[in-house]
C-alpha cells in the first residue's frame, strides 16, 4: 500500500485551498479593528476547515457564553472537564474549544440537568470566569485533507509517514508485536490503563484506527479488513468487544486495543491549537491536556486536581 | 406453583383422545369424562419447554426507556430479551449453562461440559438487539453459528429483572459473590451496601480478587474513606450514573458506562472537591455472580437436567499483566 505523508503545511494550506485562497503559505489572518471576539474566531475557523460549515443538524455550537465575548486566549481541549476549565483559567484563556461535551453527553446539555448541583457549580465557575465553551466535534472530524483528530493523533504517535494513500484510517508500521504496540501507546500517550484483546505475541504490520467511540458497525468491517489490529477509544463490552473476543477465540489473528476515550483523541486537539495559531495571532492559543481520569490497582495514582 | 406448568400437566392440545361417537363404549383406560388418558412425555425435555418454564418464573422483561441519546449507529429496536436467539428450540436438553455473555469461549466450555442450553444475559451476536442484519457477512458469524449447530446448542437470552417476584436475582447473586449480604441496607433493593470502613483502593483490591477482575478502572482518590456503596451491575446509563452518584453513596460501582458521559461526570465531581468515586468493572465481571445465582435459582424448578454456571473469560489484559486468557482452539 502506498503510504502518504501529509505535511503540516499541506494541512493548513489544504483547508484554505479548498476555498480558492492562495495555497502558497499560511493564510494571512484578518486584523480585527476592535478586540477579537468569539465570533471573529469562529468566522475564521469556518474559512479554514476546508469544507462546508453547517449551522444545523450537528452538535457544533457555543454551549455556554455569548459570541460577542472578547477573547483573552483560546484553549483547545478534548473534553471541557472541570480540570480543563481550571487549567484554562489559570493560563488566562477564556475561549475553550472542546471536542467532547462540557455537560456529560454528546448533545449537551442533557435535559433535566438544570437542578443538578454539579451542573450549577460548573456553570457558575464558567460564568464567573467569563468563559465561552464551543463544542467543536463534527467540523473538526470533517477537516480536509485529513480529519483533524486523526492528524493530531498521527503526529503524536509519529505515524504521519505510515498512513495509507487510499485510506486515512489505515497505517502500515514497521513490523512489531501487539504487546510492543501497546507499550508504544502507553509511552507516547501516557496511557496506563489501556486494555487489549488479543495475543500479546501477535505480529503487527497494519493498524486500523477508529479514535474515540466505536460502535459495532463499522467496527466489524474495520476488523474484517486486512488490518491486524483495530485501535479505538472505547466500545461497549457486549458488542464490538465481544466480537473481537469471539474472533480471537475462533483462531483468527486479530486484536483490539482500547485506549480509553480521552487518550484516543486528545492530541487531535493539540493539532487544533496549531491549526488555530495559523490564523489567530492576536491572542495566545494553547492546548490544554486533560488528565486521564482512571487509575488501575497496580498504579493507584490520582491525577485529578480537586481544588477549585 | 407446579400446577401452572411442568411435568405434572400434559402437553397442550393432545388431551383429546378417543372419539366419542354415539353408541361407542368407553375406551379402555379412559379417565374422567370419558376422555382417553393423555400420553405421557415420551422423550427428553426440549429447550422450548425449559425456556417456557424459565420465562414463567422470570417475569416479563421491562420495556426499555432510553433516557439519553444513543451513540451513532445504535440500533433503534429494543433488545430481544427472553428469546431463543440461536439453535433449534426442539433440541433435547442435556444440561443448562448460565453465563453473563454467550461468547464463543463460553459456548466451547458449555459444549465440552454437555450443557447444550445456554442462558445468557448479553447478546450472542454482538449487538443489543442481536440483529442478524449486517452480521451475516462478518468473519466469525459463520464459525460461531456452525459451532452452535454442530454441537446442538440452544442460546436463550434472559432479561436481567428476574425473578418475577422478590429481590432482583442479579443483585442477590452479586451480593453473595462479594460476601456482602450482611451489608445490604434494604432487602428489597440489594444494591446499596454499608460496609466496614475501608479506602477506595482497599475496595478496588477486594473487588479485583473476588470478581477476578484484572483490568478494572477507578475514578477518585485512592485514599478516600468508603462506607456507603451503590452498585449498578452491568450497563449503566448516564442518567442512572448521575442519580446514583448524587445519593449518599461514596462510590458507585458499575459494569459499563460511556466515558464521555458518566465517567466525565464522576471526574468533574472529584474535580469540584466532592468525595466521590466511580469504579468500572467491565460488563461481564459485574454480572458473573448474578448468573451463578441464576443457576442456583433455576435448580429450584428444573430438576431433569444438570444446571451449572460458566464464567466469561475476561477478554482484555492490561500492561501490568499482559496474558491472553481467551481459548483460541475450536
Amino acid at each position: 500500500m502506498r503510504s502518504l505523508e501529509i505535511s503540516r503545511r499541506e494541512m493548513i494550506a489544504g483547508g484554505a485551498a479548498a476555498l480558492g485562497i492562495a495555497a502558497a503559505g499560511i493564510a494571512r489572518p484578518v486584523r480585527a479593528a476592535s478586540p477579537l471576539t468569539v465570533q471573529d474566531v469562529l468566522d475564521r475557523m469556518k474559512l479554514h476547515v476546508g469544507g462546508p460549515w453547517s449551522e444545523r443538524g450537528g452538535v457544533d455550537r457555543i454551549v455556554v457564553g455569548s459570541a460577542d465575548t472578547p477573547v483573552t486566549g483560546i484553549a483547545t481541549t478534548m473534553m471541557a472537564t472541570f480540570d480543563a476549565l481550571k487549567d484554562a483559567t489559570k493560563a488566562g484563556l477564556n475561549f475553550v474549544i472542546t471536542h467532547e461535551p462540557a455537560y456529560w453527553l454528546h448533545q449537551d446539555p442533557p435535559p433535566g440537568l438544570a437542578d443538578d448541583p454539579l451542573y450549577k457549580t460548573k456553570t457558575e465557575y464558567i460564568r464567573a470566569h467569563n468563559i465561552v465553551t464551543f463544542h467543536f466535534h463534527d467540523h473538526w472530524h470533517a477537516l480536509r485533507p485529513v480529519d483533524g483528530i486523526n492528524y493530531g493523533m498521527q503526529q503524536q504517535m509519529g505515524w504521519t509517514g505510515y498512513m495509507d494513500a487510499s485510506n486515512q484510517r489505515m497505517f502500515t508500521l514497521p513490523r512489531t508485536t501487539l504487546l510492543d504496540l501497546a507499550r508504544e501507546f502507553e509511552r507516547k500517550l501516557g496511557d496506563h490503563t489501556l486494555r487489549v484483546v488479543g495475543d500479546p505475541a501477535l505480529p503487527i504490520r497494519r493498524v486500523y484506527e477508529s479514535w474515540g467511540n466505536s460502535s459495532v458497525f463499522p467496527g466489524v468491517s474495520f476488523l474484517d479488513s486486512d488490518a491486524d489490529v483495530l485501535v479505538i477509544g472505547e466500545a461497549q463490552d457486549w458488542d464490538l468487544i465481544e466480537y473481537v473476543q469471539d474472533l480471537v477465540s475462533s483462531g483468527q489473528k486479530k486484536a483490539l486495543i482500547l485506549l480509553g476515550h480521552v487518550k484516543s483523541e486528545q492530541w487531535g486537539m493539540q493539532y487544533c491549537a496549531e491549526w488555530l495559531k495559523g490564523f489567530v495571532t492576536e491572542v495566545p492559543v494553547k492546548f490544554v491536556e486533560i488528565i486521564e481520569p482512571y487509575w488501575t490497582i497496580d498504579r493507584p495514582v490520582m491525577e485529578i486536581n480537586t481544588k477549585i | 406453583m407446579e400446577k401452572e406448568l411442568g411435568l405434572a400437566q400434559p402437553p397442550q392440545g393432545t388431551g383429546q383422545g378417543a372419539i366419542q361417537g354415539a353408541g361407542a363404549g368407553r375406551p379402555a383406560g379412559a379417565g374422567p369424562g370419558g376422555f382417553a388418558r393423555p400420553p405421557q412425555h415420551t422423550g427428553p425435555v426440549t429447550a422450548l419447554q425449559l425456556v417456557d418454564r424459565i420465562r414463567a418464573r422470570a417475569g416479563l422483561p421491562p420495556q426499555p426507556v432510553p433516557d439519553s441519546a444513543p451513540p451513532p449507529n445504535a440500533p433503534s429496536t429494543p433488545p430481544l430479551a427472553d428469546q431463543i436467539l440461536a439453535g433449534d428450540p426442539l433440541t433435547a436438553v442435556t444440561g443448562i449453562a448460565t453465563t453473563a455473555m454467550a461468547t464463543f469461549d463460553c459456548l466451547k466450555a458449555a459444549a465440552a461440559a454437555k450443557k447444550n442450553l445456554i442462558v445468557t444475559l448479553d447478546p450472542v451476536f454482538w449487538s443489543e438487539n442481536d440483529s442478524l442484519d449486517r452480521m451475516e457477512g462478518a468473519a466469525v458469524f459463520k464459525a460461531k453459528r456452525d459451532f452452535i449447530h454442530a454441537n446442538n446448542l440452544v442460546c436463550f437470552r434472559l432479561h436481567d429483572h428476574w425473578p418475577a417476584k422478590g429481590p432482583n436475582g442479579i443483585a442477590t447473586g452479586m451480593a453473595k459473590e462479594l460476601g456482602w449480604e450482611g451489608y445490604v441496607e434494604d432487602a428489597a433493593s440489594p444494591t446499596s451496601f454499608k460496609v466496614p470502613q475501608t479506602t477506595l483502593l482497599g475496595l478496588a483490591k477486594e473487588l479485583s480478587t473476588k470478581l477476578n477482575d484484572r483490568t478494572m478502572r477507578i475514578v477518585g482518590d485512592p485514599q478516600m474513606p468508603v462506607t456507603n456503596i451503590a452498585a449498578n451491575w452491568g450497563n449503566t446509563t448516564q442518567k442512572q450514573a448521575i442519580h446514583l452518584l448524587n445519593t449518599s453513596a461514596d462510590v458507585l460501582i458499575v459494569g459499563y458506562t460511556w466515558e464521555w458521559a458518566g465517567v466525565e461526570y464522576a471526574q468533574d465531581m472529584v474535580a469540584a472537591g466532592d468525595k466521590k468515586a466511580l469504579i468500572l468493572l467491565g460488563e461481564s465481571r459485574s454480572l458473573g455472580g448474578g448468573m451463578k445465582y441464576c443457576a442456583d435459582w433455576m435448580k429450584t424448578f428444573i430438576t431433569e437436567v444438570p444446571v451449572d454456571y460458566i464464567p466469561v473469560i475476561e477478554p482484555y489484559w492490561n500492561l501490568r499483566n499482559p496474558v491472553l486468557e481467551i481459548n483460541t482452539k475450536i
